[in-house]
């Protein structure tokens, strides 16, 4: 860094992802907007801070990442109010992108089982997907859903004794089987945002996403974005 | 929890290599002989004594019980019940406290490494150093005996005298019993004792007498003589205790496919990976878009 710099030497798409999304800046296209990002990544701080406080008390397979905290009685209490906070970011996040998210019918066709096995195949390219697929239509319900079953179920096992025994019973059935479908999901979801498709893990950070990398992913995303920036489509200075 | 002489079975929260004790020792257990409790309340007094735990104020309930429930600081409570029987009313009293399980629901339940431990004689403890305060072990409990202590944020219950038993006496509660219903020492002795009082009772008319070793929770360490066995419930004792299935499901069926599941999934994403590798655009990918180039 130069003190005598005077101009910004970072990509013009990085200023106008701050606040815009879904428009084409030079050869980036910007997808998710700073506060999109940030909303996303405020939800994953508090899940996997919820996630590893809750892992050794779920297991003592998980009881060395207790050390990571300061022991399994600050997990104890660490535990619940990340999984407040988590709760309360993926509110946030729900309300922020539910209008992008609303099922189509084309998302249903995708979330056909052989659909799916052939998007993991990497075959038959649908030219209608949209900004989000069917997929991950379903994994952000699916998310929202799932918090609210970790939340009604964690409020029980917080305060154990202020509750019936079959309640609470019930509560560790299900505060278990929510967060094992959560992580596999969770996995996967990872693994598709980084190695398996290379590109998407810059729209979560830098916010923009190569030409060929949306007309691949999201062909009918990527005619709206440029029919709709094709009179503006200029760099900012 | 006495911290030398530990000689302990199994422990919360182990998966492996848990059992430290090195001599056999053999299990112990009280007897609590019903029919001749004059529910003086000694035992009571000596548990709060010997185990210098705080005076906890008397709830007047319109029964002679001390309080309604076991108390952090009161591990040892006699149970009153009126009960409608044969056109009269039975009174019934009966010692409340740990029932010191062979298969311990708490410790099943127990998050904690070592918090809940069974020593080679039976008697199930709590280590408040590594207790963490979640409250758990109530849910594991089938007698609803473990009470959270809001002072130090652990859970309390009665420990057989552990203190005591290891140093060769019995527990404080038989000591102060001045009628001879509670007898202290190994379990085959107690049962053998429990059954004879149950025969001596059978031969004078009590046809229902039995003794309570429930085997749903593998036997307890403290056995009851009951007038009316075919009715424990009139004592407050459940009739078939387990180790609640919601526990007994987390910790058998859940964890172990939940682990398979999470690496699975780890797995699966790795081997996916490598046979289809990643999807990534085509030079061919890309049409020249509409309109003009910047």
């Amino acid at each position: 860094m130069s003190a005598t710099a005077s101009r910004p030497s970072a990509d013009p798409a990085i200023f106008r992802a701050r606040r815009a999304e879904n428009i084409v800046v030079g050869e980036e296209i910007v997808r998710h907007r700073f506060a999109s990002r940030a909303i996303h990544w405020t939800v994953a701080l508090f899940f996997f801070l919820a996630l590893f406080t809750g892992l050794p008390i779920w297991t003592p397979i998980f009881g060395w990442m207790a050390h990571l905290f300061g022991g399994l009685s600050v997990c104890r209490w660490l535990h619940a109010w990340a999984g407040l906070l988590f709760f309360g970011a993926i509110g946030v996040m729900f309300v922020h992108w539910l209008g992008e998210m609303r099922l189509e019918p084309k998302d249903r066709e995708w979330l056909r089982p052989r659909k799916i096995v052939a998007y993991m195949k990497f075959e038959g390219d649908d030219e209608d997907v949209g900004k989000y697929n069917g997929g991950q239509k379903l994994f952000f319900f699916a998310a929202a859903l799932g918090a609210v079953g970790l939340l009604l179920s964690g409020v029980i096992l917080w305060f154990p004794l202020e509750f019936s025994r079959p309640l609470r019973e019930l509560a560790f059935v299900a505060h278990d089987v929510t967060f094992i479908l959560f992580v596999v999901a969770i996995v996967f979801h990872v693994y598709l945002g980084t190695a398996a498709e290379p590109g998407t893990y810059r729209s979560m950070i830098r916010g923009t996403v190569s030409r060929p990398w949306a007309r691949l992913h999201h062909p009918r995303w990527y005619r709206e974005v440029l029919g709709a920036s094709s009179s503006t489509n200029r760099p900012p200075r | 929890m006495t911290t030398q002489n530990l000689e302990i079975r199994r422990s919360s929260a182990s998966l492996w290599g848990e059992k430290t004790g090195m001599r056999h020792l053999p299990v112990v257990s009280k007897l609590i002989d019903t029919t001749t409790c004059i529910g003086c309340k000694a035992c009571e007094v000596a548990c709060q004594e010997w185990n210098d735990l705080e005076a906890v104020p008397t709830q007047q309930t319109g029964t002679y019980q001390t309080m309604p429930e076991l108390d952090p600081e009161f591990w040892n409570l006699i149970r009153f019940n009126e009960q409608e029987f044969d056109g009269g009313v039975v009174w019934l009293m009966r010692k409340d406290q740990c029932m010191h399980c062979a298969d311990p629901g708490c410790l099943a339940a127990c998050p904690a490494p070592g918090a809940i431990v069974q020593y080679e004689n039976g008697i199930v403890d709590v280590n408040p150093e590594a207790c963490i305060g979640c409250g758990f072990c109530a849910t594991g409990c089938p007698f609803d005996v473990p009470k959270f202590h809001a002072k130090t944020g652990k859970m309390a219950k009665c420990t057989l005298c552990v203190d005591r038993v290891s140093s060769g006496l019995e527990p404080a509660c038989i000591k102060a019993c001045p009628t001879g219903c509670l007898q202290f020492g190994t379990k085959d002795d107690m049962v053998a004792l429990g059954h004879a009082r149950v025969e001596q009772l059978k031969a004078n008319g009590f046809a229902n007498a039995a003794l309570y070793d429930p085997p749903g929770v593998g036997g307890t360490g403290v056995v009851t003589v009951l007038r009316h066995g075919d009715h424990p419930e009139w004592y407050g004792l459940p009739r078939d205790p387990t180790v609640p299935v919601g526990v007994r499901f987390w910790k058998s069926v859940l964890r172990p496919l939940g682990v398979v599941a999470m690496f699975g999934a780890v797995i699966g994403a790795i081997g996916h990976f490598m046979y289809q590798g990643p999807k990534e655009p085509r030079a061919t990918d890309v049409e020249p878009p509409p309109g003009p180039r910047a």
